[in-house]
């Protein structure tokens, strides 16, 4: 149970008190059945759950419907209307939110009229100091022009909403307590007036932040050095800032049955294809769970196969790459309080790129994405490959490499399977420690591991030199990767590589190697075939793929999106051209 | 999840050039050097190759202008027009079971040449049942997904054998090439007719056309797609024939042994021929997918109430069983032969015939202008 302030002072122009309402005795003897709400509509059902008679509820509960979610029972004896009665209007309200210690409600007179009007916020969520100085003040030298004594609320209203407090950046009429609860917790103000059926909310919200700092894990030599923070807003200004495009689209929307979390989906129109946008909304609208934290959990909703190792949509932190990604005709989900950043759709290859490549000169971009797919190939097989080639193709081995290495594995006590299969996981038990650690003791680790143990094992004759060297070379060739969800998936296939390589040699790596491919013509990211362009071979889109062109001769955009607009620039005149 | 489409279902002109090449090259083109110097003389057999080539091309032609006719129609469809529904019911059924015996005989001399190149104890029918499994993994999703593959194979194959082939150049003679012109005429017509037979396969188009989106264009992109192969086997002959000279018709597999004459070579990499094979897998893998995929688009085309998944449940083990029955090298070679009848037949009687009959009774679909086309594809 809460604890709950009796203090009663409705007319303190203090901020910090908080005000409830003595109620426990009642909340300590109200039980909790469960109700069963169905269907999207929040406010609808809520309202429903209250008027349920008790017994179609339990009803409804023995029928145990799969798809519902269970909460308990909001007390019901509050209404969700706004009534003319201040009074009943804040008792309802606080009825509501079970008189939280951070609710602050404060009854204050109108100035120069007889009316009262109270002033509901969160404290913390709301900016306290702005309140006070821009909605009470102003409320309380509020000047009615036509010097009425006892003018209507909805005078009042009017005149609130559109002479007085014009000075907030959002001010609105709701109607109803819930949608004024939704603003209330979002961090506005919602002011009541007495004899006014219908609130007033502004925009109040008190913005603690972090400064903006370069991502993590998406650190670039030369780039912009700003990352995406945890307020929306603030994220959805940085893409804007770079796109002064009247088509940039935001549409926004509320995920999480309880979270209600603010969601936005950004998309250029007229280079975004249309059914693309229509989709994303649809899968996100098909979004029906009560908390959504974080983008990850968008990214499961709406991937298309959750079977797939791989990532199917991709995530930034870089405001840069999201503008890269709506030019060329993608889509990106942003959440508040979370600086990770949705993109949709994504190809395979895509998973390759940095936006640095795009900064750089074209033939080094070519280069480094070459050195990429090798990474990756280095990655997924090198360990597969070399226990194929010791457990059953040593004649393929040089004769002089394949001696050092019988030479090396002299004493060992294990197979070339056990022993990839023991010093990979060692690895990977070593990164995962590596990155849970505060950083210091992340060095330790890191010693411990790469040394300690990859020296003493070497010395103590469980695990050959070439082992050891050919694990580390996996480790850092996955680390060569530009996103680290596509190195977790690499890591995944690593091992059914080792363990295929274990059973069938070489055969057994083409064969996953096939398998991996056959996955990619199958798998879709939102309609965009993931093996594009390779799959559905578009030479033109080749231009940008492990090939970087200079930027002159890119003059379309990706054609796997289909967008709109396909062309990027005009008829481009290269320097010193006539 | 529900996904939506773009159209991306479709098939293309890319997609069905990219098939034919990906089908035909196969396991005939491992040992075609020895089977064309097997009845010609010297490197005369490139003479026999063209004109076997020349051939296919003309027939995938015929095909392709067949199924073209008939746009978004299923073989069985427009068959069933142009001949009595009986007949058209029977060529159908054969020609299913032509396809499945393609994929028994692909995914059984897969299994013996690896045995021979990269397994020492692991028996045949563990590595044919791999074989099968991944192949059934690829048809038990869309045809379209197999189409992309050959797109995504292809060219690793061109570049290992450009690979290959451009590091055993110091081991090529030119002199083994000489003289030109010496083979008797009835033997090139032998060579050219073993040469045809490697090229088999490209009856596929009979059933991608009608996922095609322009079908009107398919018969160019099909010659096209032929036209690959067959300077691909050109290229292998020559060389077989310049760096194994006359002993090429002993060898089983000239096209693999190429690459073990690098190692001799240059002395570094070792049975480079073991890594060429493993690579050759994957164009093999995607001849034995299409012809799998086929036949179970054919069977859904007579009988479509069964799902994708359920032909593939049937026709696995029968696959695997009938590819295990032959115990010997002979035996399996008595499987080519057939291969070899059903092949003349179905790609160049059966076609010929219909797309006369057609021509002649003018019959001719319509060209839909709709896009709806089976979700399947």
């Amino acid at each position: 149970m809460k604890l709950t302030m009796d203090t009663i002072k409705p007319h303190s122009f203090s901020l910090n008190y908080v005000l409830s309402l003595s109620n426990a005795k009642t909340e300590l003897n109200r039980n909790f059945p469960v109700v069963h709400i169905k269907g999207n509509s929040t406010n609808k059902s809520d309202k429903e759950c209250i008027t349920l008679p008790k017994k179609a509820k339990s009803k409804q509960n023995q029928n145990g419907k799969k798809d519902t979610i269970s909460i308990p029972e909001k007390p019901t004896d509050f209404e969700l209307e706004i009534f003319k009665t201040l009074d009943k209007n804040i008792k309802n309200f606080k009825k509501m939110m079970d008189s939280p210690a951070d609710l602050v409600c404060k009854e204050i007179q109108v100035g120069g009229t007889s009316s009262h009007c109270a002033i509901v916020f969160i404290d913390g969520l709301s900016n306290g100091q702005y309140i006070a100085e821009q909605v009470i003040n102003t409320i309380l030298t509020f000047d009615l022009k036509s010097n009425q004594i006892n003018p209507s609320p909805q005078q009042i209203l009017t005149e609130l909403q559109y002479k007085v407090l014009p000075t907030a950046d959002d001010i609105s009429v709701k109607a109803s307590l819930d949608e004024v609860s939704l603003d209330v917790l979002s961090g506005n103000t919602a002011i009541f007036i007495d004899g006014s059926d219908q609130a007033l909310v502004i925009s109040s919200k008190e913005v603690n932040q972090r400064s903006l700092e370069e991502p993590i894990t998406e650190a670039l030599i030369r780039g912009p050095r700003i990352g995406f923070i945890e307020d929306i807003r603030t994220n959805t200004t940085l893409v804007r800032r770079g796109i002064r495009d009247p088509n940039l689209r935001i549409k926004s929307l509320k995920l999480g049955r309880r979270s209600k979390s603010d969601a936005a989906i950004m998309y250029i129109e007229g280079i975004a294809n249309t059914e693309l946008v229509k989709e994303v909304v649809r899968r996100l609208e098909s979004i029906d769970t009560d908390d959504v934290p974080e983008t990850g959990f968008i990214e499961q909703w709406i991937e298309d196969s959750f079977l797939s190792p791989f990532p199917q949509v991709q995530h930034t932190e870089r405001p840069d790459r999201v503008r890269a990604a709506l030019i060329q005709g993608r889509v990106a989900i942003l959440l508040d309080n979370t600086p990770f950043v949705l993109i949709v759709p994504v190809t395979i290859g895509q998973h390759f790129h940095t936006p640095e490549d795009y900064y750089e000169r074209w033939l080094l971009s070519t280069l480094v994405r070459v050195l990429r797919y090798v990474a990756a190939f280095i990655s997924v097989f090198l360990p597969g490959l070399y226990v194929a080639l010791v457990s059953y193709q040593p004649g393929m081995i040089p004769t002089a490499l394949a001696l050092s290495i019988a030479g090396s594995r002299e004493g060992v006590p294990f197979p070339a399977t056990l022993e990839a299969i023991l010093m990979g996981m060692t690895m990977e038990i070593l990164q995962e420690a590596g990155l849970r650690l505060p950083k210091p003791i992340g060095q330790t680790v890191g010693v411990v591991g790469g040394l300690v143990i990859g020296d003493a094992a070497v010395a103590a004759g469980i695990v050959s030199p070439i082992m050891v060297i050919v694990i580390a070379l996996t480790a850092i060739a996955s680390f060569a990767l530009p996103s680290y969800s596509i190195a977790i998936s690499l890591r995944i296939l690593r091992f059914a590589n080792m363990f295929a390589a274990s059973l069938f040699g070489i055969y057994g790596l083409i064969m996953v190697y096939i398998m991996i491919n056959v996955h990619f013509v199958n798998l879709k990211s939102f309609g965009v075939p993931y093996s594009t362009p390779y799959g559905p071979l578009i030479p033109k889109d080749m231009k940008d793929l492990v090939l970087k062109v200079p930027m002159t001769f890119m003059k379309y955009r990706p054609h796997m999106f289909q967008p709109g607009d396909k062309k990027r620039m005009g008829n481009p005149k290269r320097k010193g051209s006539q | 999840m529900k996904s939506f489409e773009y159209g991306d279902w479709e098939i293309g002109l890319k997609e069905i050039g990219f098939a034919v090449s990906a089908m035909v090259i196969g396991v005939g083109l491992l040992s075609l050097p020895r089977d064309v110097d097997l009845v010609t003389y010297v490197a005369d057999g490139w003479i026999s190759i063209l004109i076997g080539g020349a051939a296919a091309a003309l027939f995938a032609y015929i095909c392709a202008k067949l199924a073209s006719r008939f746009p978004k129609q299923t073989f069985y469809t427009y068959a069933s027009r142009l001949v009595p529904k009986p007949i058209a019911l029977g060529i159908t059924v054969i020609l299913i079971c032509h396809f499945l015996f393609i994929c028994i005989y692909e995914v059984r001399v897969i299994s013996d040449v690896a045995k021979l190149y990269i397994f020492f104890k692991t028996p045949v029918e563990i590595i044919s049942l791999i074989f099968l499994l991944v192949v059934v993994y690829a048809v038990r999703g869309q045809s379209v997904g197999i189409l992309r593959l050959n797109m995504m194979f292809l060219p690793i194959i061109l570049f290992i054998v450009l690979f290959v082939y451009t590091l055993s150049v110091n081991t090529f003679d030119i002199n083994n090439l000489l003289p030109f012109f010496v083979t008797p005429p009835l033997n090139l017509l032998k060579g050219a007719q073993k040469a045809y037979l490697s090229f088999a396969g490209f009856e596929i188009v009979l059933f991608y056309i009608s996922f095609m989106n322009k079908p009107d264009k398919a018969p160019r992109a099909v010659v096209i797609g032929m036209l690959f192969p067959i300077v691909l086997a050109l290229l292998i002959f020559i060389f077989s024939i310049a760096v194994f000279s006359v002993t090429t018709r002993e060898i089983l597999y000239p096209t693999i042994e190429m690459a073990k004459e690098i190692f001799a070579d240059i002395g570094f990499f070792e049975r480079i021929e073991a890594v060429f094979f493993t690579i050759w897998i994957m164009t093999i893998y995607n001849t034995a997918a299409m012809a799998f995929d086929v036949a179970v688009i054919a069977t859904k085309s007579i009988y479509p109430k069964l799902k994708k998944m359920h032909y593939v449940l049937i026709f696995t083990p029968l696959i695997y069983l009938v590819a295990m029955i032959p115990q010997s090298y002979d035996a399996i070679e008595k499987y080519g032969r057939v291969l070899n009848i059903s092949c003349l037949v179905f790609e160049s009687i059966i076609p010929t015939v219909l797309l006369f009959t057609s021509i002649v009774r003018r019959i001719k679909g319509e060209n839909k202008k709709d896009k709806t086309l089976p979700k399947e594809a």
